[in-house]
């Protein structure tokens, strides 16, 4: 049970560190490929800005819980399992969220690809923590 | 009786000479009419931590009128006459940026935006060469309306049309309007915003 909300907090820690800082980036060295946010689409007000930071805990509580339960079927070095654990994600979760999203939703194929790509590192970087954590 | 007529009639002529009056300026007073013409815009140019952006209501879609006057007395010149803009006439030259700026100003609850003139710091004389002038307007935004000095610049051209270009910085929080961010504050629009406008307009006879 240490060992789950161990790695949980380690993952959280490590994601609230390189996503963020990933974006703050992001948006200060290539701006243009922000542009499209500029859109009532997107919440405009600050009001879900808490909602919005702890996501890092939402996806790595929630990941955790999938590596406990299937970390046995999960198998390889540290860095397979943490890809492994980045594609199975993908491919059960981030694909037809952002399959409806895209055809819901007035963005680019350029912002959704974006959101895919960024779920799919989230996801490694956790399983690499989980792997290492929480064998 | 008679003297009671006396005063009634006194009481008649004051109470419709006082309608009168304004528009009737004394001795070496003035008063001068222009009229709006449709290819009038007006564009409002803001910036973000990411870009920046000019949204632009291109084309003036109504026929207004300013009303110039100086009484001999006054130092300053009155300048009434309002123009009302529709919120939803802005394009911003990009659909997201268009209808954020659309959202922002709150177009549902208010939809005009209105620029009432009140004065001119002198008589402009017209000629094909700039004149700076300023004035004061009230610029109405949201339903908050704010008296604020513009700087002008006036030209008569040689088919004998005005042009009006005024310039102004305002910002959203003068009108109690929050510029918009976004990605948990990593995207922030500045409070500040230039607003342009041109008025082209003919003097009436």
């Amino acid at each position: 049970m240490n060992k789950i909300l161990l790695s949980w907090l380690i993952a959280a820690c490590t994601l609230v560190v390189i996503s963020y800082g990933g974006l703050f980036l992001g948006i200060r060295f290539f701006p243009g490929l922000f542009v499209e946010y500029n859109n009532p689409l997107f919440n405009s007000d600050g009001s879900r800005n808490v909602l919005f930071y702890t996501h890092a805990f939402v996806i790595s509580f929630a990941l955790s819980w999938f590596w406990e339960k299937f970390k046995g079927s999960i198998q390889g070095s540290v860095v397979m399992r943490g890809l492994q654990l980045g594609f199975i994600y993908s491919i059960i979760a981030l694909l037809p969220v952002m399959w409806i999203t895209f055809s819901s939703l007035d963005i680019t194929v350029f912002t959704v690809s974006s959101w895919f790509l960024y779920g799919l590192a989230q996801a490694i970087i956790a399983g690499l923590v989980f792997a290492k954590v929480n064998p | 009786m008679k003297c009671t007529n006396t005063v009634w009639i006194a009481v008649l002529f004051l109470s419709t000479s006082s309608f009168v009056l304004p528009d009737q300026p004394g001795d070496n007073g003035l008063i001068k009419k222009w009229v709006v013409s449709k290819n009038s815009s007006l564009s409002v140019n803001g910036s973000t931590n990411i870009n920046k952006f000019s949204c632009v209501i291109p084309a003036y879609n109504q026929i207004d009128t300013l009303t110039l006057r100086k009484n001999r007395n006054d130092t300053d010149v009155l300048l009434s006459g309002t123009i009302a803009l529709s919120i939803s006439s802005f394009d911003c030259h990009n659909s997201g940026m268009t209808k954020q700026l659309r959202k922002t100003l709150n177009e549902k609850q208010f939809p005009l935006l209105h620029i009432r003139f009140l004065s001119l710091n002198k008589i402009p004389v017209l000629t094909t060469k700039a004149e700076p002038i300023t004035g004061f307007v009230e610029i109405e935004i949201a339903g908050i309306s704010k008296r604020v000095e513009v700087q002008y610049q006036i030209t008569q051209d040689d088919q004998r049309n005005i042009h009006l270009l005024g310039f102004h910085k305002i910002n959203f929080s003068d009108f109690n309007l929050e510029p918009p961010q976004k990605l948990g504050g990593m995207i922030k629009t500045k409070d500040q915003l230039g607003v342009d406008f041109q008025l082209n307009m003919k003097a009436m006879d």
